[in-house]
Order: C-alpha cells, then sequence, then structure tokens
C-alpha cells in the first residue's frame, strides 16, 4: 500500500494526464491503474478535475463552426486522406500517354498496307494484260502449228499418191468446145478405186458461179459420175474424187455442168478428153 | 442561447455511439465539448481563423481514429484534449505557421503578446475568476504553461527558473486544490 501511496503521490498520475509522459511511462500507468484501483480511482480524480478545469476555461467557438465541422466530418470534405486517395488515378490518367504513339503506329500500317495493296494491285493488272497477250499468240501459233500440221498431212498424203505405184498418172487434153491449151492431169488408182484432180496442172477457163466443172469415167461406154470440182488457179492440191468401182475404163472427160452437176453429161459442153 | 438545443449524453452512451459511427455521436461531442477543446486550442493558438481549423481537425481526427481509444485507458475528454494540444501545438511549430507570423504587422504582434501573456481578460473567461482565489499564482501559472499552452514540464521548469521536482509538487498541489474545489 505504502509503494502505491508513494506512486500516487510522485506526481506521475498527473503528468500522464497532462499528457506530458513518454511512451514507456503512459504504459506503466496504464498498468499500474489496470493493476491496482487505488490508482486507477486517483487518475480518474485528476482527470475530472482537469476536465472541469477545461470546461471552467472553454471558450465558446464560432456558431457557424459547428455546421462546418459537422460537415466536414459527415461529408468526409475535412479529411485530406479522402482527397489522397482520389489523386492516384488521376496521376496515372496523366500518365498514360504512350497511346497516341501505337495509333500512329497503326496508322502507317494502314497506310503503307494499302500502298502495297494498290501497287500490287498495279503489278497483277500489268501481270494480267500480258498473259492475255500471251495467249493469243499461244493460239495463234497453235492454229499456225494446226495449219502446219494439217499441210504436212496434207502434203505426206500427196506425196504418198506420187509414190503409190498403183496410181496412173493421165492427161486429158483439150476437146474442139474448149479453149486452146486446154488440160486437165488426174491419177486413177484402180486397185484402191480412186480418182484425183491435180488441181495445179487443170488448165481450164475459170467457170462461173453458176456452173461447175464435172468429171466423168467412160465405162463399157456409158459415163459414171465421178464428181465435180472448180477451175480455180490458186489451188494446186490433188482433189479426191468420188470412188469408181470398174477396173477398166474407156476414158475420162470433163465437162461443165450446171451447179452441183448433172446426172447424165452435156456432151456438147465437154471440154477435155483422155483415154489410156 | 442555445443550449437547451445542444444533445448531451452520458459518457458511456457517447462512447458507444462513436463506435457505431452514429451521426448523432459527432453531433452531441462537439455540443458537449467543443469549446473547452477550443479553450485550449484558443490558448495555444491566438489566430482565431487557424484556432477554428484547428478545432475542425481535432474533430476529424477524433472521428477517424476513434477506434484507438479505449475506456480502460481513461476518460474521453483526456483523450480528445491530448489531440486537440498535440494539433495545436504541431500547428504552431509548423513551417507555414512560423512564416506568417513573420508577416505579422508589429501593431498586431504587440496585441499578441499581450494576449500571450494574459493581460487582456476575456470576457468569456470569467469562470476563471473565482478559481483564481483557489489556486496559488505560482500554481496556477505551472498548471496552465503545462494544460494549456502544452510545455513539458522540462520545459516549464525552464521557463519558470524553477527545478524539475518543484514543478511537479506544484503541478500536483495545484491539481489537489481543483480537486478539492470542484467536489
Amino acid at each position: 500500500m505504502e509503494d502505491i501511496k508513494a506512486y500516487i503521490e510522485s506526481g506521475i498520475l498527473e503528468l500522464y494526464v497532462l499528457g506530458d509522459i513518454s511512451p514507456e511511462e503512459k504504459l506503466q500507468v496504464e498498468t499500474m491503474a489496470a493493476k491496482h484501483p487505488a490508482i486507477k480511482a486517483e487518475l480518474d480524480e485528476i482527470e475530472r478535475s482537469m476536465e472541469l478545469y477545461a470546461e471552467h476555461n472553454a471558450v465558446e467557438p464560432a456558431e457557424n463552426l459547428r455546421s462546418r465541422v459537422l460537415n466536414s466530418i459527415l461529408t468526409n470534405f475535412g479529411d485530406d486522406r479522402n482527397f489522397d486517395t482520389k489523386t492516384e488515378p488521376v496521376k496515372n490518367n496523366i500518365i498514360a500517354l504512350p497511346a497516341p504513339k501505337t495509333s500512329s503506329f497503326y496508322k502507317y500500317a494502314f497506310a503503307a498496307c494499302l500502298a502495297l495493296l494498290i501497287a500490287s494491285g498495279i503489278a497483277l493488272m500489268n501481270l494480267y494484260s500480258k498473259l492475255q497477250e500471251s495467249n493469243t499468240q499461244l493460239a495463234a501459233l497453235q492454229i499456225d502449228k494446226q495449219h502446219f500440221a494439217n499441210r504436212v498431212n496434207f502434203v505426206e498424203g500427196e506425196l504418198g499418191i506420187l509414190r503409190d505405184t498403183s496410181f496412173k498418172f493421165l492427161k486429158l487434153n483439150g476437146t474442139p468446145h474448149a479453149p486452146a491449151g486446154a488440160a486437165v492431169t488426174i491419177a486413177w488408182s484402180k486397185d484402191k478405186h480412186k480418182v484425183m484432180v491435180d488441181m495445179a496442172s487443170v488448165k481450164m477457163p475459170v467457170n462461173d458461179k453458176a456452173h461447175q466443172y464435172q468429171l466423168w469415167a467412160i465405162v463399157a461406154g456409158k459415163p459414171v459420175d465421178l464428181g465435180v470440182f472448180d477451175a480455180n488457179p490458186d489451188s494446186t492440191d490433188m482433189r479426191e474424187m468420188k470412188t469408181i468401182a470398174a477396173l477398166k475404163t474407156d476414158a475420162f472427160a470433163v465437162t461443165l455442168e450446171p451447179r452441183g452437176g448433172s446426172i447424165n453429161p452435156t456432151m456438147d459442153q465437154m471440154m477435155v478428153l483422155g483415154k489410156f | 442561447m442555445s443550449k437547451k438545443r445542444k444533445i448531451s449524453l452520458s459518457e458511456e452512451e457517447l462512447v458507444l455511439a462513436l463506435r457505431n459511427r452514429e451521426k448523432i455521436a459527432i453531433e452531441a461531442l462537439y455540443d458537449m465539448y467543443s469549446s473547452s477543446l477550443y479553450g485550449v486550442i484558443s490558448r495555444i493558438i491566438i489566430d482565431t481563423a487557424t484556432a477554428e481549423d484547428v478545432l475542425q481537425e481535432t474533430f476529424v481526427k477524433i472521428w477517424h481514429s476513434f477506434s484507438s481509444y479505449s475506456t480502460e485507458k481513461g476518460r474521453l475528454f483526456t483523450w480528445m484534449v491530448n489531440i486537440a494540444r498535440n494539433l495545436a501545438i504541431d500547428k504552431i511549430r509548423s513551417k507555414d505557421f512560423k512564416n506568417q507570423n513573420k508577416n505579422q504587422e508589429l501593431e498586431n504582434n504587440v496585441t499578441f503578446i499581450d494576449e500571450q501573456k494574459n493581460t487582456v481578460y476575456k470576457p468569456e473567461l470569467l469562470g476563471i475568476k473565482e478559481l483564481v482565489a483557489t489556486l496559488k499564482p505560482e500554481q496556477k501559472s505551472i498548471l496552465d504553461l503545462v494544460y494549456f499552452k502544452g510545455y513539458t514540464h522540462v520545459e516549464a521548469a525552464d521557463e519558470l527558473g524553477v527545478p524539475l521536482g518543484t514543478i511537479k509538487t506544484r503541478l500536483r498541489m495545484a491539481i489537489q486544490q481543483l480537486r478539492k474545489h470542484f467536489n
């Protein structure tokens, strides 16, 4: 008890209430007060006295201060900590500068893509027109090639006739009806029943549109139709005529007939005649 | 005046309401303690606008740090008056406040010094008169230095040119006198 009384009388409790005390001493006083009701009671007495003393020294603040203080607490506007937390995101927003850079990058990239697209479009058009040209040339060449192939086949065919020993050539000479020097050369193969007219050797007046020359074979005194042809100075081929079944003929003759030919030859229009 | 409209609660009710963050608690707290706290603040800070700012800061701090108060540590007012006194002392020791004071006109300073030396009686402090008889001048001056001016007892000993032990004794005697007076 003596200790407690000495503790009370040391004046530390008064300093505690006056806030004039180190944190360690403060903790010590609180521990002592919790342990000893007498100290707690003494402390309480001191606190009450000081509270009353403060009340006696009270100064009424201005009346408008009440609403100002209460508002600042209730709306939290007076609390600086609230402003601190709110300024953070604003700072972050201001730092966010690199955004325009990326957008300009995309702009340039887009422009580059567009330029590339246009350039490749033009190149494609050029290439396409060249391809068209090449295709046309290729088609022309193929037609030429076909033409030459046909020609070669044809010439080979003609050459075949010349080589073929079964063909016999016969020159039909002009009759009194024909102009002087009229002649037609034919080739006949008995074995193959073929008759050809050598167009290069046809020396006949050019027939008009209404008429054509008709080749006849005289077999056993009767004329056999072997087909019609035109006297064209440009043609040089060997024209194959109708097949002939007979193995023996008296003669071959050409008459001028209405276009398409006649069933029976018009004898007074016989132009050339030849016999084997 | 408006005394009747002021809200008053018992300390237990008030502490409970403050814990529950009730609006009425802060209103009651202001009505019950603003003048006592302002009495302390306005003795440390003479400038009315600054003193009012500090009173506001005090209530804001009480409201936000109320969880750190416990009834076992002592009375609510003791805790609050320490907050008010510390905020007020921090304010007058802050750079801003010192710079502001350097710019004060000379005439104003005369009044300041007069007020600081307590040569001017404020009408609202008339209640102290009866206490003057109770407290001896040396007791009152040391009590006021520590309680109202935020001096430590060491600083008070320096200021008054009195040994540290004497300061402690005088403080205790002063408070004993007050206890007698109020009882």
